[in-house]
């Protein structure tokens, strides 16, 4: 008995030691990721983008796995690990990947045979705290480690790769010289991974990195093999500091509280029964202020938004404590996700090219925010494709589920007379009512006495185009002088 | 007028410079004798000719209760008429003073206007004493539209000097242009090659001794040279029957747009022979003249009896016309007969004109005072041109309302749309500036469609602590405590120089 004790003791002191020595380095836990993205082009639809090659580095996890942002895995057409002292390569894929919270993890294309030997996996932090040091880990060319520290200063919630999913992140300040192909980095505190470096300013020294708490949430969500994502909790909100507000509301002077400014058609907020002119006092048990924050401990004030998409998972119960008509309201909400594709205008879209429907050179789409693009091109955008993706419920109101609309022409006989078109939002096809790509697709078979009946929102309202010579178009002059061969993309 | 969306007009437009030059200090000049000899003979052939200076006052449509910024600036007029001098709009807009001077003549000579069209950017100006003109011989206007590649001649009082001055042209092109005066209206214009600079507007371009046109806009010079526009004869002779009443009515038009049939389906779909005939309506204006008399998918085949091609062309007196042209020329009142292609059967259909004022909504403003009401440092202005211009509002809904008033026929609900424009610092809205540049939905909770809403509004306060004012779409609502009011407001008034809470325009 005593013996067998003694034995166990040794063992748990040899197996301390060996871990004190064995902690992890980048040598042991970090390898090269080299990608190769090809997205589609939201203007030619029928057509990928010119291939681009990015070098970056990946953390090793458990179970072989290689944790990147999901930024630098978009689209991936080719994927390579790297060890980075070696050079010896193996190809990889996708295993997981969710664009909002900016993570993927690849794993190898085929058995790793000894590739993964004497690597060691990293854990992740999920308790660093302001005035950690961190450090950050690269290689140099040669393929020798480097590390550069950096301090934890604060906490706050921020977009990281999707515009307005705002997240947790980690605000660092030091100097990081960025070395070659150091597209990601891994973010290390004492020996565990703490974070993904997601930006860093050269001029302020300042680092945003995703935190280890959103990492290890996308890690136990994908855990069971059925990757769900994170819930969202679908209010807009203005503060309450004005006291002339607070006393038409009712609302105590000293008791916080963030003003409901619009609720989400199907979000979390709506189907648990929020409304416009709510007050949220209470989010999961955590006061709210009156701008919106709540007292998130070590980090300070912390947007709210971290209570609903921070640990929260889908389907979890949060309560909420709102002030309604003069007084205090006990409101259960259930966590939901809204998938992106379900949305009138797509905000972001990836590893799938934009659904598309060439007619006899008519190009019609359906809008989505890629196509959009940037600030500079949404200046030139037709008004209403731009209303619509502000005020989408005036457009699912008529049945719309998708905005089909009239992109671009190729000119070509059957649309003669309506080469200067474009930017129309498509209404009906052939007396059918065009709520999605698929429906002009079933609405397009159907011409009238051989004619398609092409009606739009605006100007000029609308035009007709003749099927045969439409089809012709499609056959000859689409594959022959434009060499478009995919005509359509309708999933 | 009639709407083409598809043409290149809108971006040409921005092109459009108008071709008044802003006034500059005029030196005296002495006269030398070789001078005074060239300007004898120069006078007996363009005595009627004169150079008009205008003061004038620029309405400040971000601060709508200031005065405006003092501006001038000087064009060309001519005599049609015994006291009578023709010229643009754009030349004489907003004056406090005119003068006119003439050829070989020091003195100047207070005008004043007689009537103006901003549609059409034409204005008559009159003497206060036509003495010094009493020997002066009227310029003949001409019968009809100048021939392409015939010569014209430009006479007017352009930049580069104080004298009079005269280039030659040929007349390059026909046809409907924007007339950026008004920024809305599209009329005949005929392009010559002669230059027309600043100063030149409303001057006379002559063939043969007789007016062919007045010359108003052209292109600035990165856009394209050698482009120069003038408003020919038949628009200005509309203008001169117009106010032989005594006043001006304005423009009418069909409201409604078109589309051309240039693709065989459209005829085949419409059931329509394939001659080339007929232009398909489009969009129709229900409170315009063409409301609940055309529908989109009609095709016109022949306007007042002229066959319409289906590139919306007519033939008028052996040129290729709009068929607008023959809209143009007709007054509020007057009939249009239309021959129409419906449901694959022709009839005839009568239009009344009449003017459809819903496009002035995206008009520049002219001799107008901006309408406003301040309320303890909330600013509250009607959606218009000038005032989206001024605040450079960028705000979707406020666009909406902007682009969309007369298509959607949003003024049915709105005749006016009112915008909180701006807040001005104080301790009463200092959580307010967030909110500013939205469209104004209720006040105390009565429904907002015009300024003069929200003065009632503002005056007949509820019961209650609060006053309300209710923004359209998110946010939330601007509540100002009534006890706090009134100290506030009288100090906003004093430390930003309001002088008046407000100012409508009783009769609009």
């Amino acid at each position: 008995m005593k013996r067998f004790l003694l034995t166990t003791l040794g063992c748990a002191a040899l197996s301390q030691s060996l871990l004190a020595d064995a902690l992890p380095t980048a040598d042991t836990s970090l390898l090269r990721v080299n990608i190769t993205s090809q997205g589609w082009n939201f203007y030619v639809p029928w057509q990928k983008v010119n291939p681009n090659t990015r070098r970056g580095l990946g953390a090793l996890l458990e179970g072989n796995r290689v944790l990147v942002t999901a930024e630098l895995a978009q689209d991936a057409t080719y994927i390579e690990l790297e060890q980075a002292d070696t050079g010896r390569k193996i190809s990889a894929k996708v295993e997981f990947i969710d664009y909002e919270c900016d993570l993927a993890t690849l794993v190898p294309l085929d058995a790793p045979g000894d590739f993964f030997e004497g690597k060691k996996p990293l854990q992740i932090d999920t308790s660093a705290k302001p005035k950690d040091k961190f450090a950050v880990w690269q290689f140099e060319n040669n393929g020798s480690p480097v590390s550069t520290p950096l301090e934890f200063t604060r906490a706050d919630l921020g977009e990281y790769f999707i515009d307005n999913e705002r997240f947790l992140t980690f605000e660092a300040t030091g100097p990081v010289q960025y070395r070659a192909g150091t597209f990601t980095l891994p973010v290390v505190n004492n020996g565990k991974l703490t974070g993904m470096l997601l930006s860093y300013s050269a001029k302020d020294q300042v680092a945003q990195i995703l935190p280890g708490k959103i990492i290890q949430r996308f890690l136990d969500d994908a855990k069971d093999g059925n990757y769900e994502g994170f819930p969202g909790f679908g209010v807009k909100t203005s503060s309450t500091l004005d006291r002339q507000l607070r006393s038409y509301l009712k609302l105590p002077d000293n008791d916080g509280g963030v003003y409901v400014s619009a609720v989400l058609p199907n979000s979390s907020a709506e189907k648990a029964g929020l409304k416009k002119g709510d007050v949220i006092l209470e989010l999961g048990g955590k006061k709210i202020d009156s701008r919106g924050n709540y007292d998130a401990g070590d980090y300070g004030l912390l947007g709210m938004g971290n209570l609903t998409k921070g640990s929260a998972k889908i389907g979890e119960v949060l309560k909420v404590k709102v002030w309604r008509d003069g007084a205090a309201l006990d409101i259960d909400m259930t966590m939901l996700r809204q998938d992106p594709s379900s949305k009138l205008v797509e905000p972001y879209m990836f590893d799938r090219g934009p659904r598309f429907l060439v007619l006899g050179g008519l190009l019609f789409q359906e809008l989505s925010e890629p196509y959009l693009g940037s600030d500079e091109r949404r200046e030139r955008a037709p008004f209403m494709l731009l209303y619509a993706t502000q005020n989408p419920e005036k457009f699912q109101a008529e049945g719309r589920k998708k905005l089909v609309f009239l992109s671009a022409i190729l000119p070509a006989e059957s649309n003669q007379g309506y080469e200067r078109m474009n930017g129309l939002i498509v209404t009906k096809v052939n007396n059918q009512f065009i709520t999605d790509i698929k429906a002009l697709d079933e609405a397009v078979k159907q011409p009238i006495d051989g004619i398609h009946k092409i009606e739009f929102s605006e100007f000029p309202k609308v035009i007709y185009v003749d099927a045969a010579q439409a089809q012709k178009d499609n056959e000859e002059t689409m594959p022959q002088r434009y060499r478009i061969t995919t005509l359509k993309r309708l999933d | 007028m009639i709407l083409r969306s598809l043409s290149p007009l809108i971006c040409a437009a921005s092109g459009l410079l108008f071709v008044a030059a802003v006034a500059t200090p005029v030196r005296a000049q002495k006269s030398s004798e070789a001078g005074e000899e060239k300007t004898t003979s120069m006078g007996k052939q363009y005595e009627g000719i004169v150079r008009v200076e205008c003061a004038s006052i620029v309405p400040d449509y971000k601060t709508p209760w200031n005065p405006g910024l003092p501006s001038g600036g000087s064009g060309t007029a001519f005599m049609i008429a015994p006291n009578l001098f023709l010229t643009n709009a754009h030349v004489v807009s907003n004056a406090n003073r005119l003068i006119i001077k003439k050829v070989g003549d020091a003195q100047p000579y207070l005008a004043k206007i007689k009537f103006i069209a901003h549609d059409c950017d034409l204005a008559l100006l009159e003497l206060r004493k036509p003495d010094a003109f009493k020997d002066v011989t009227p310029l003949a206007i001409g019968d009809e539209i100048p021939k392409l590649d015939t010569t014209v001649k430009v006479v007017g009082y352009p930049i580069g000097g104080e004298r009079i001055s005269v280039t030659r042209g040929v007349v390059s092109r026909i046809d409907f242009v924007s007339y950026s005066h008004s920024g809305v209206d599209h009329h005949l214009a005929i392009q010559i090659d002669a230059a027309i600079n600043p100063g030149n507007s409303g001057g006379p371009v002559l063939q043969e001794g007789k007016i062919a046109g007045v010359a108003f806009q052209g292109y600035s010079g990165s856009v394209a040279q050698n482009t120069g526009y003038m408003i020919p004869v038949p628009v200005i002779k509309r203008f001169l029957k117009d106010v032989e009443d005594g006043k001006y009515d304005n423009y009418v038009d069909l409201s409604a747009s078109d589309f051309p049939l240039l693709n065989p389906a459209q005829r085949q779909a419409l059931g329509l022979p394939d001659d080339g005939v007929g232009i398909m309506i489009s969009t129709v204006d229900s409170s315009g003249s063409a409301g609940g008399k055309l529908q989109t998918g009609d095709v016109l085949l022949a306007i007042d009896g002229n066959k319409i091609a289906s590139n919306g062309f007519i033939d008028l007196n052996g040129e290729q016309v709009d068929m607008a042209e023959i809209a143009e020329r007709k007054f509020a009142g007057d009939k249009l007969k239309l021959s129409v292609w419906r449901d694959k059967k022709q009839l005839d259909v009568e239009i009344e004109l009449k003017r459809l004022t819903a496009y002035l909504m995206n008009a520049r403003n002219y001799e107008k005072r901006p309408e406003y009401v301040m309320f303890a440092g909330l600013v509250f202005q009607p959606l218009d041109f000038d005032m989206l211009s001024a605040h450079n509002i960028s705000n979707q809904r406020v666009r909406f309302y902007y682009n969309y008033y007369a298509t959607n026929e949003l003024f049915k609900e709105h005749p006016q749309v009112i915008v909180l424009t701006q807040v001005l610092p104080d301790s009463i809205n200092t959580y307010l500036k967030d909110y500013s540049q939205q469209v104004v939905e209720e006040i105390n909770g009565k429904p907002i469609k015009t300024l003069k809403d929200v003065e009632t509004a503002l005056q007949n306060e509820p019961a209650g602590d609060h006053v309300v004012i209710k923004l359209e779409g998110e946010g939330r609502p601007i509540v100002l405590e009534k006890k706090l009011i009134g100290a506030a407001h009288k100090r906003i008034k004093q430390k930003y120089d309001v002088k008046n809470d407000s100012f409508i325009n009783d009769a609009p």
